[in-house]
């Protein structure tokens, strides 16, 4: 038996006199798949991380009350027995791999839990075929996608055979095919091998007829509690009314008129494998307009092109001028990109220096002050001033980052994946932010998002990225 | 050969050759390196790198040696070949011999602790990742407004953040894949240093000294 239980678990952060996790009492059953949901930044991770052993280790400080798999302590067990007790699965896929390629990685991790050697080609072989990517075996792991990376990292894991497994958000950032197959995946873990799965996930699309027990990490008082049937229904009803847009979309005139961008000739082929080609299309402007598609299709890679980070062929105008003629910065302050990854925006240290810095090179002066301090609030980022923004939760600083590029207010805000790690609160939120920044300050914005619940009234026209082409369609 | 031992040898004559003034070991060194390269199938564009960037001080030390040195030409000829050696010494370690085996082999026959022969491995897989970080950093600085140049401390400030950021989260997910520092570990592929890797490693050690010892100009 390796019931994982939660005993009298209290913690808080470094600095902080808030408990994040106060007084939890909760047993994550044996052989269950437990789905641990809440609002981002609640203190899910630093759970995970918890009964995953890795705190207090690469953390400043150790919690109170215990953790035990079975009867043992998590503390009683040895630095190199962790792994003979759980695995963990991380939610960004970049950041989880040591070596080069996937046989590289698999058998670094059969060494670290000393497999006999005759017996890791037999291993990794069944791990692979598992997660259905035998033909990623010799692959270097740079070049895979989000959704490879993480089936990647679910084969370690079943490699590594650990009885308790646990996921932080481990779907955040792939594709809605990669995300059913892998949870698909985990639950035949559970039901034919004997896992005891943990995930913690605020979507909870999927879930419903899947998962043995719902827990929900209540952001106010801070503590875990074991839902019942009805509750759990629901809060998977809420979640799926969340998730269509209903609405019937505009389709622009096929003229010029208002386009702010215009693609002519278009093509994209970074490495010579063609991902886009379009005579003739056009963004259009003081309008949202949204970008869906598959992953690893070349949505990023379009606002790479549109930014002027990667080559491409034919022209992109901005304003009826070749954006080619711009100078790099004066470019960057009519067409900002959002990026995907909240970090790669921070330039700074602390919440203030990055609210400052946006404030100093702020391209208007659109927004005040007192507007911002109230935004974050609305937000639950107050009194974070001095707060290091690496240290913010992946919620928390996709928050930061979009308040700071709304300060900037450019006249074309391009946003990828602008709502990844967000809860539905402060989606809405966000989305009333950016609906106000269009109709106040006439901001043209260009979002690819594969969270669709809740933009409806942010969104003017929708874009279908498929067969390397961009097609405006009335329906979602 | 075994790359542990190579590279052993590499320094080894490196750090000879930078206390003797022999031109002509140092051009016997530059052929046979080159020859050496070339059977195991460089391309030329490396080849033409090679030849071309270590020209600017190659020919810096010879002008400034032969112009200004109390040495002599001679000298300023060895200084010049000394550092092509070098160039060409350092590649037959660099273009053939692979990281992860080095590390393999500094680990099981080096006796060097996994964490750094692994430590360092991660490091150099996260080399590209670094390049397109440095491009990351400059763009997203124009989203903010600022220009950054290849002098802006703000640029280094903010990868040395990525990296000891990355550093964390691979210390993490090493940890997480079950890698626990100075606890002994199994084996997939045994790297050992056999009886031709010494004999080679000797043989070509050697045969350097003689040269040395016996050719003077």
């Amino acid at each position: 038996m390796t019931d994982v239980v939660i005993h009298d678990f209290n913690y808080q952060y470094p600095e902080s006199d808030k408990k994040v996790l106060n007084n939890l009492n909760l047993t994550f059953k044996d052989n269950h798949f437990s789905l641990l949901s809440g609002p981002s930044g609640s203190g899910k991770s630093t759970l995970l991380y918890f009964i995953a052993g890795l705190y207090p280790r690469f953390i400043g400080n150790d919690a109170t009350g215990s953790i035990t798999f079975g009867d043992t302590n998590i503390k009683e067990i040895a630095n190199n027995q962790i792994s003979a007790h759980v695995a963990m699965m991380f939610q960004n896929p970049n950041q989880q791999f040591a070596m080069d390629t996937v046989i590289h990685e698999m058998t670094f991790v059969l060494e670290n839990i000393r497999t006999e050697p005759a017996k890791m080609d037999g291993i990794i072989t069944r791990s692979l075929a598992f997660c259905g990517i035998t033909k990623l075996r010799d692959r270097v792991i740079n070049t895979l996608s989000g959704g490879e990376k993480q089936r990647v990292a679910l084969a370690c894991i079943v490699a590594m055979d650990a009885p308790v497994i646990v996921l932080d958000e481990p779907f955040a950032s792939i594709d809605p095919d990669s995300r059913t197959d892998l949870i698909h995946k985990l639950k035949d873990l559970q039901e034919n091998h004997g896992k005891t799965i943990i995930l913690a996930d605020h979507d909870l699309g999927d879930y419903e007829d899947l998962i043995d027990e719902f827990y929900y990490l209540d952001p106010t008082s801070h503590q875990i509690r074991l839902l019942n049937h009805d509750e759990a229904a629901k809060f998977f009803a809420n979640f799926e009314s969340t998730q269509r847009i209903d609405k019937r979309f505009a389709l622009p005139t096929q003229s010029d008129d208002g386009a702010i961008l215009k693609l002519r000739n278009f093509k994209l082929d970074p490495h010579n494998a063609l991902l886009l080609s379009l005579d003739q299309f056009n963004f259009y402007k003081q309008k949202t307009t949204l970008i869906t598609g598959a992953n690893g299709i070349g949505k990023s890679t379009l606002f790479n092109a549109l930014t002027k980070l990667l080559p491409y062929e034919g022209t992109i105008e901005y304003d009826n001028k070749p954006i080619k003629r711009f100078k790099p910065l004066a470019y960057a302050k009519n067409v900002t990109l959002l990026f995907q990854d909240a970090e790669s925006q921070f330039l700074n240290v602390t919440v203030k220096e990055e609210l400052d810095l946006s404030f100093k090179n702020r391209f208007n002066q659109n927004y005040s002050h007192e507007q911002v301090a109230k935004m974050l609030a609305q937000l639950g980022m107050q009194d974070r001033d001095d707060q290091v923004v690496y240290s913010l939760s992946e919620g928390q600083k996709k928050k930061l980052q979009i308040v700071e590029m709304l300060v900037m207010c450019p006249p074309v805000l391009l946003l990828d994946e602008p709502f990844k790690g967000l809860d539905y609160k402060s989606l809405r939120l966000i989305t009333a932010f950016l609906a106000e920044a269009k109709d106040k300050y006439g901001q043209t914005q260009i979002v690819i998002s594969h969270q669709l619940a809740g933009l409806e009234d942010l969104v003017d026209y929708h874009a279908t990225f498929q067969n390397q082409t961009l097609t405006y369609q009335e329906v979602m | 050969m075994n790359p542990g031992m190579k590279l052993l040898l590499v320094v080894l004559i490196a750090l000879e050759i930078s206390f003797t003034q022999s031109l002509v070991v140092n051009c016997i060194l530059i052929a046979v390196c080159f020859v050496y390269i070339m059977v195991k199938r460089m391309n030329f564009k490396t080849l033409f790198m090679l030849i071309f960037w270590p020209m600017f001080p190659a020919v810096g030390l010879f002008v400034s040696q032969w112009l200004y040195g109390s040495a002599g030409i001679h000298f300023a000829w060895v200084l010049f070949t000394r550092i092509y050696a070098y160039v060409f010494l350092g590649a037959t370690f660099t273009l053939t011999s692979s990281i992860t085996d080095l590390a393999l082999t500094l680990e099981q026959d080096f006796r060097l602790p996994s964490k750094f022969a692994y430590g360092v491995l991660a490091a150099f897989n996260l080399m590209p990742k670094i390049r397109e970080e440095v491009q990351i950093i400059k763009t997203s600085a124009l989203m903010r407004g600022e220009v950054f140049h290849v002098w802006s401390p703000k640029l280094y400030f903010k990868a040395i953040l990525s990296s000891i950021q990355w550093s964390q989260n691979l210390a993490e997910a090493m940890t997480s894949h079950g890698f626990v520092e100075d606890e002994p570990r199994t084996h997939y592929r045994i790297i050992r240093i056999t009886g031709l890797d010494w004999v080679t490693f000797v043989g070509l050690f050697v045969i350097v000294q003689a040269m040395l010892f016996l050719i003077k100009y």
